[in-house]
């Protein structure tokens, strides 16, 4: 038998199989939680609960993927990646995460700094005003800047595609983008955590 | 660097274990020069329109009435969105305009790169908020 073209125990599962076994997975759980939980109870009481689980799970899942795309930089940068494709792949589903756990941010910092007595923002000016003043404000500057390093080594990743694992520099700068970008994001996170825990919006 | 794209398996069937080496052409440096560049201009527009916003009112109120023009819940965020705003436009712009500019050009990324950093990192410096704060006092004659 010629092995070249045997590849009956090498097919790849198919795109749709993955996508209805997520879809399938995620509706499970969805529905497991709306029959035995009071929903509102996992949201919290707060106007922006819901503006928080979405930003809270994009972030997470930026997190994620973010810390694949961290180890498979590294291989990059060292010379010894050998999941090109799925490099590739995952730099942009990081980008992706990234603007949207930017988009909404952007809604649940409208309840942050709501004009009123109650908001997390007239909390923290009140009664710890560093925690604004300083960590809040680094964090949303710094959360921004992931989203063209992340996009700039996704662009490059796949203009140049595996010229770049053939030319040291572009390696060395991939990897490095990768990595400056899971650095903000890892910053804006923890921060991010530290603040929903103190005041949730 | 390994650049085999398959490697034999005890059982005799291939698998991939690489990648496949490029057949195409050389493509010019100035490519991923730009698109990085572009992100730190990006960047650092953030960071200076918010040292300019902290010092001066009225460019505070012009930055918040940008990100009004166009950004949904703009009035909830405040001045935050017209920042983002003008980040947005620096380095999307800037990508065109370098990405045009560089595209045929055979730069040394290494030594763009290290630029890069550089100004990232001056970048990240500004917006920290006791630099920025003391500098827009500075700005402000205070």
């Amino acid at each position: 038998m010629d092995a070249t073209h045997d590849t009956r125990d090498m097919r790849e599962a198919s795109t749709g199989s993955l996508i209805a076994v997520v879809v399938i997975m995620i509706a499970s759980a969805l529905a497991f939680t709306f029959m035995t939980a009071p929903f509102e109870k996992l949201l919290g009481p707060g106007g922006g609960a819901l503006a928080a689980a979405i930003h809270g799970t994009m972030a997470f899942l930026y997190l994620f993927v973010g810390t694949i795309g961290l180890y498979l930089g590294w291989r990059l940068l060292t010379g010894h990646i050998r999941a090109f494709a799925d490099l590739q792949l995952l730099s942009v589903v990081a980008a992706t995460f990234s603007l949207l756990a930017i988009c909404f941010g952007n809604w649940l910092y409208i309840y942050y700094r709501m004009p009123i007595p109650e908001s997390p923002r007239s909390y923290f000016v009140k009664n710890m005003p560093p925690v604004h003043a300083v960590f809040f404000e680094f964090k949303e500057f710094g959360a921004l800047f992931t989203l063209p390093l992340a996009v700039a080594a996704a662009f490059i990743l796949w203009r140049y595609g595996v010229q770049v694992v053939e030319r040291k520099w572009l390696r060395y700068s991939v990897g490095v983008l990768m990595g400056l970008a899971f650095f903000y994001l890892v910053v804006a996170f923890g921060l991010g955590a530290a603040v929903t825990k103190l005041r949730p919006a | 660097m390994r650049s085999t794209m398959a490697e034999t398996k005890p059982d005799g069937s291939n698998v991939e274990v690489a990648y496949t080496p490029s057949t195409r052409d050389r493509i010019p440096g100035g490519i991923a020069v730009a698109a990085f560049l572009a992100a730190f201009v990006g960047t650092f527009t953030l960071a200076v329109v918010n040292v300019f916003t902290v010092a001066s009112k009225d460019f505070n109120a012009w930055v918040y009435g940008v990100g009004k023009l166009w950004m949904p819940g703009a009035a909830g965020i405040g001045p935050y969105s017209g920042k983002e705003t003008l980040a947005l436009v620096g380095w999307l712009g800037s990508w065109i305009i370098l990405h045009f500019v560089l595209r045929k050009k055979e730069l040394e990324v290494g030594r763009w790169f290290v630029a890069f950093l550089v100004g990232l990192g001056i970048a990240t410096t500004l917006i920290w908020p006791p630099v920025y704060e003391h500098l827009a006092e500075l700005i402000a004659g205070h």
